[in-house]
């Protein structure tokens, strides 16, 4: 089976800064990989160079064997700060792209988008606009609105880094159903736990480069490397200080 | 004094409706220039961006009367001979477009990239997303200050008086001069300024309230 998205050597640069200094991965069909590490060490930009948001400076990335660029459909992509249009129901979020860009007639482009808003658990609120949804339903409006175009790569930076700590969980769920649906992933994550359980294979970044790539319990249990056995630390303290 | 109060409410009803004019027509003409305007500015390189911002920068650095007697007494020397009603209509369109486009830039620049980003990973076009999100998006956020704008220009059309142009302020200043009952006519034109002002702020509200009920459905 060939990798359904390759990166070979991607750099970013920023000014004289490095971002990223040579990322090589190779993702299966189906395959869910978790990126972690601290923050500055790349893994938004990562994603944003996968995604094409942002230049590269040397290396490639190939869907399928072929370079990409926004809004080829290759990619999909779901941010932090959810980014819905205010101003359209969820409804509309999700078709106006399978309207403008698909060129599907209305009916049909709404029929899609709530068969979408449906899968992320949203089917009765289609109507609403963004400002009358919390702040995990319009993530997952927002990732509703991405499915609804079919990409082969869907991209998660930090989904619920913006989120109540109480409204992350419908949020990882909406992922879980999707990872264990066959849909192939990155996911950026500060919700270790949720990474281990998810992902097949995780990524440690620092200072743009990979450290380690492995399974889950090669990197959250195994793993000899300092600075992954530091960064998990401080969050293992952070966990337990919560837990009494 | 009955008669001069008299006087100042004919002359109000006479005024009016050129002021009401000239408003009317310096917003409708100054907020299209200046939607222009902000959106070169916004989106064109620097070569057409910075003769455009060195324009609005004179607009705004110079007071309106002195912008009103440059064009109405100055304008003849170099062939442009505009009746009074006219150079006060381009006047006051200009200086409203200036400020306009200043609303309309930094509605631009509020509109989140993410947003922006979104459309592009969607493969909407350039356009599209200019058309059906940065400028709704826009439109929501700019509403308040250009009402804002809108109750400044009525005030400013009371300068075109200094140039005879035929409104409130020219009418009414009249009756007090015939009358000498300068403190009654300004009395009644300060009021009816701000009747206007209440009215177009209570027509802004409104249409804010309007908005506001559209999202949050």
């Amino acid at each position: 089976m060939s990798p359904i998205l390759q990166l070979r050597g991607l750099q970013r640069r920023v000014g004289s800064t490095e971002i990223l200094r040579g990322i090589d991965l190779d993702v299966m069909p189906g395959e869910v990989i978790g990126v972690i590490g601290p923050s500055g060490s790349g893994k938004s930009s990562l994603l944003r160079c996968i995604a094409g948001l942002d230049e590269i400076a040397g290396g490639s990335v190939q869907v399928e064997g072929r370079a990409t660029q926004p809004g080829d459909g290759a990619i999909g992509m779901v941010f932090q700060q959810f980014n819905l249009w205010p101003h359209l129901s969820a409804r509309d979020n999700v078709s106006l792209a399978l309207r403008l860009v698909r060129k599907m007639p209305a009916a049909a482009a709404a029929e899609k988008a709530e068969a979408a808003l449906a899968q992320v658990g949203l089917g009765a609120l289609a109507a609403r606009k963004p400002a009358a949804l919390s702040g995990g339903q319009q993530q997952r409006v927002a990732i509703a609105r991405s499915l609804a175009m079919e990409p082969r790569v869907l991209l998660f930076d930090e989904p619920t880094a913006a989120l109540d700590p109480e409204l992350t969980t419908e949020v990882l769920d909406v992922i879980r159903n999707l990872a264990a649906s066959g849909t192939t992933m990155l996911v950026v994550s500060h919700e270790m736990g949720f990474v281990a359980g998810l992902a097949h294979r995780v990524v440690f970044l620092d200072h743009g480069q990979v450290v380690q790539t492995g399974t889950p319990q090669a990197i959250f249990s195994e793993a000899a490397e300092p600075r992954i056995r530091s960064f998990l630390q401080t969050y293992l303290s952070r966990v337990a200080w919560a837990q009494g | 004094m009955m008669q001069a109060l008299q006087d100042s409410l004919v002359a109000t009803a006479q005024g009016l409706p050129v002021t009401l004019f000239i408003w009317t027509a310096s917003v409708a003409l100054g907020m299209a220039g200046g939607f222009v305007v902000g959106a070169l500015r916004f989106f064109s390189p620097w070569p057409l961006a910075l003769p455009l911002s060195m324009a609005v920068e004179a607009v705004r650095g110079t007071p309106f009367l002195v912008q009103c007697f440059l064009l109405y007494f100055g304008g003849p020397f170099i062939g442009i001979d505009l009746a009074p009603l006219t150079a006060g209509l381009l006047a006051l369109s200009v200086y409203g477009a200036a400020y306009f486009s200043e609303v309309f830039r930094a509605g631009f620049m509020a509109v989140p990239p993410g947003q922006l980003e979104v459309a592009r990973m969607l493969g909407l076009s350039r356009f599209q997303a200019v058309l059906r999100i940065m400028l709704p998006v826009m439109a929501l956020g700019v509403l308040p200050s250009l009402a804002n704008l809108c109750v400044i220009l009525i005030k400013e059309t009371a300068v075109l008086s200094i140039i005879t142009v035929p409104e409130l302020t020219f009418r009414v200043q009249g009756v007090g001069t015939a009358t000498f009952a300068f403190a009654e006519t300004m009395l009644v034109l300060a009021l009816v300024y701000w009747a206007l002002a209440e009215l177009t702020a209570w027509g802004a509200r409104a249409a804010e309230r309007r908005i506001e009920r559209a999202l949050a459905a």
